[in-house]
């Protein structure tokens, strides 16, 4: 007889789950396939290795569509991409993480997927992030809706393949929000208007255009997977704190885009002074579990004292939330080829269930998505963590 | 009244860069391509700004990773790893990491060093001393570290920069209005602007506060040392500024953050009424804050309105 799978809210309570967090980077084959390009040998080559390395059932069905390149038919490049969702899926499988999704295979980028399936919107270009890294930005520039479901296709498919537990990630409101120009209201810029005014009307006209991407287009989108069957569904806010001051808005966003829907709904949060959170996050309340990039800014020594962890120093503000949300611990540095060692994710793990005085309240992630990774970096650094929380659990008395 | 218009600061990069190093990234681009791409922009940069009539040339910075790292790769004893906000953007800087003795291994850094295409009048971007020393990450006393930067890096950075004929220096001070500055660190921050003051004379000397309210710290920043303050006019009242600002003022007016291309009569009020209410003896009408954080069509746009702008306020107000 086989034990029944967990409820939604087992799944944010169960001690040390491991759990990923966002997108992996796409293959080679992935990308030139579906841009309708030749490939090379070693594209085919990759697409055979990491096939038999994650154990993808009858991969030699993508290394003859593969052969096929340069594809045409939208039909050929819809399969290239459910392969590439396959792979994604088998990776973080085959690493042992218990919750996984398929690293974003099929969207193109988090902001750039959301915004291209709603209305409302108009491109304006390429903006850095940093270094070399860039994003597509919109306007607003008219009511916003949606012109579909956007993760509906994707996760119909995964439910359909995976093995373990899947947790579907989205974007939140606030940083798509954040992420955009606001050009439907244009009071804020008028140099003709007093200085109050002028801040004034950017205010009320943010204020609108958060609320707006949380009511028109995240909440339709999350009933909708919902609907489809997702338990649990990760709100991505990596912009969550860019405006100190806005905090109330951004737990507010949050809330009107999951209030009363049946599912657990949690949030990441990544590359932050997360002190800035608090206590605006304490009106968060229909978060059960905040998964939180903390890896960065840590030690790489080993040790569970406060000295030789300063990177999770904050985790004590988590701890406190009257709600009681669980923390997904982020344990990699998603920045750095470094691989963590086994050892030092476990006593990240133990010096946070220390802190917290109960496991249960505690999970294991990466720090953010592992895009900027190699995928043999990504795995083996998963892999580490699934090893690492394994040597927590064992020291914790929970194996 | 003295008026004059320039970029500064980081101005963005083409679609075409944006593909080049990209691709470079992931093995798709030569570094040939990328270079000729970036040339590519830089030429249009300067167009750009002639076009535009604009009265000192920028580079454009158009290389730079971000304000601090070619400062960080010329000096020995500075490192860049951790990523961190650049203030409430979606955009981030690579702290600096003290981790040695600081030491210039050359007297400018390499994205300063080949400039022999940019038509003079030329100014040259730096952060600020408090800025610098703010963002770094260490543990030393921030105003020690503030007085070590500046003597080792940007004084004689900045020295060599007025050697080699660049007429403005434009130091970018976010920190100062954006997270404020206790009292005792004034005297320390302006024995160190009188440093870069003392090493850039002949050249004009700018220091431009935004992304925060100025308003709280316009007393004593009028009395800086330096040729003109630059305040952010989208994040501060005019109204609190006082009259009588002996020195010069760099109006931030045209908004950097924000798409919207501003039309030039409104822009051409709101600076005479600035310049009108705080009376300062130069007026330099510019951005709030450079304009990186647009795509740079949008940017190109707003560099022309503030040439139009300029031009109409220098025949207002002469």
């Amino acid at each position: 007889m086989t034990s029944p799978r967990p409820t939604p809210s087992d799944l944010t309570s169960t001690p040390l789950l491991t759990h990923e967090v966002g997108s992996l980077d796409k293959l080679g084959w992935r990308v030139k396939a579906v841009a309708g390009k030749d490939l090379e040998e070693r594209d085919v080559d990759e697409a055979r290795a990491w096939g038999g390395r994650a154990g993808v059932d009858g991969f030699e069905e993508l290394i003859d569509l593969l052969r096929r390149a340069p594809l045409r038919s939208k039909e050929d490049k819809d399969q290239v991409k459910r392969w590439s969702s396959r792979y994604g899926l088998r990776m973080e499988e085959s690493a042992g993480l218990d919750v996984v999704y398929d690293g974003e295979q099929q969207r193109t980028e988090m902001y750039q997927w959301a915004v291209a399936h709603s209305n409302g919107f108009e491109w304006r270009g390429s903006v850095r992030a940093f270094d070399n890294k860039y994003y597509s930005k919109a306007a607003v520039v008219g009511p916003i809706s949606l012109k579909e479901p956007y993760h509906d296709e994707e996760f119909a498919f995964l439910k359909s393949v995976a093995r373990a537990e899947l947790k579907v990630p989205i974007t939140g409101a606030y940083t798509i929000a954040d992420w955009s120009f606001d050009e439907r209201s244009n009071g804020g810029q008028d140099l003709t208007k007093p200085h109050a005014t002028r801040t004034a009307a950017r205010k009320d006209a943010r204020h609108e255009f958060v609320l707006d991407v949380a009511r028109n287009m995240i909440r339709p989108n999350v009933e909708a997977l919902i609907a489809l069957g997702a338990k649990w569904i990760q709100i991505d806010e990596p912009g969550g704190s860019t405006e100190p001051d806005e905090l109330d808005l951004f737990a507010q966003s949050f809330n009107e885009s999951v209030d009363g829907l049946d599912a657990v709904f949690s949030t990441h949060l990544c590359f932050s002074d997360y002190d800035l959170f608090f206590p605006g996050i304490e009106a968060m309340t229909a978060c059960r579990q905040f998964a939180v990039g903390f890896a960065n800014y840590d030690s790489r020594d080993l040790g569970i004292s406060d000295a030789a962890r300063p990177g999770y120093q904050v985790i004590r503000k988590f701890r406190d939330l009257s709600y009681r949300p669980s923390l997904g611990l982020g344990v990699l540095d998603i920045h750095t080829d470094f691989i963590e060692p086994p050892e030092l994710v476990r006593d990240r793990i133990l010096y946070a269930v220390d802190v917290f005085g109960d496991p249960g309240r505690i999970q294991i992630t990466p720090d953010c998505g592992l895009r900027t990774r190699s995928w043999d970096v990504a795995h083996r650094k998963l892999v580490n963590m699934v090893e690492g929380t394994r040597l927590a659990k064992a020291r914790l008395g929970l194996s | 009244m003295d008026v004059i218009t320039y970029q500064h600061g980081i101005y963005p990069r083409s679609e075409e860069v944006v593909a080049a190093t990209r691709g470079l990234e992931r093995g798709r681009t030569t570094r040939e391509e990328v270079d000729r791409a970036f040339a590519a922009d830089r030429a249009d940069f300067i167009r750009t700004q002639r076009e535009a009539g604009l009265d000192y040339f920028s580079d454009g910075l158009l290389t730079w990773q971000d304000i601090f790292r070619p400062f960080v790769e010329v000096c020995e004893g500075l490192d860049a790893h951790a990523l961190v906000r650049w203030f409430d953007n979606n955009s981030f800087f690579r702290a600096p990491e003290i981790t040695g003795e600081l030491s210039l291994s050359a007297s400018v850094p390499g994205e300063m060093e080949d400039d022999g295409d940019l038509p003079g009048p030329k100014m040259a971007t730096i952060p600020s001393p408090y800025l610098l020393s703010r963002a770094a990450q260490s543990d030393e006393d921030r105003n020690t570290l503030m007085r070590d930067l500046t003597r080792e890096i940007l004084r004689p950075v900045s020295q060599e920069l007025v050697a080699r004929g660049y007429r403005l220096l434009h130091m970018q001070e976010p920190w100062l209005v954006y997270f404020g500055m206790e009292s005792e660190d004034w005297d320390d921050f302006e024995k160190a602007v009188g440093e870069l003051r003392e090493a850039t004379e002949g050249a004009t000397l700018v220091l431009h506060t935004y992304f925060g309210d100025a308003g709280p710290w316009a007393d004593r920043l009028r009395r800086l040392p330096v040729d003109a303050v630059g305040i952010d006019f989208v994040e501060t009242d005019p109204e609190e500024l006082g009259t009588g600002w002996s020195g010069g003022l760099l109006a931030g007016v045209l908004d950097g953050r924000r798409s919207v291309v501003e039309p030039v009569e409104p822009v051409v009020g709101f600076a005479r009424r600035i310049a009108e209410m705080a009376g300062p003896s130069r007026l330099i009408v510019s951005s709030n804050a450079e304009l990186e954080l647009l795509p740079r069509d949008i940017a190109r746009r707003k560099v022309a309105v503030l040439g139009e702008a300029a031009a109409r306020l220098k025949e207002e107000l002469a």
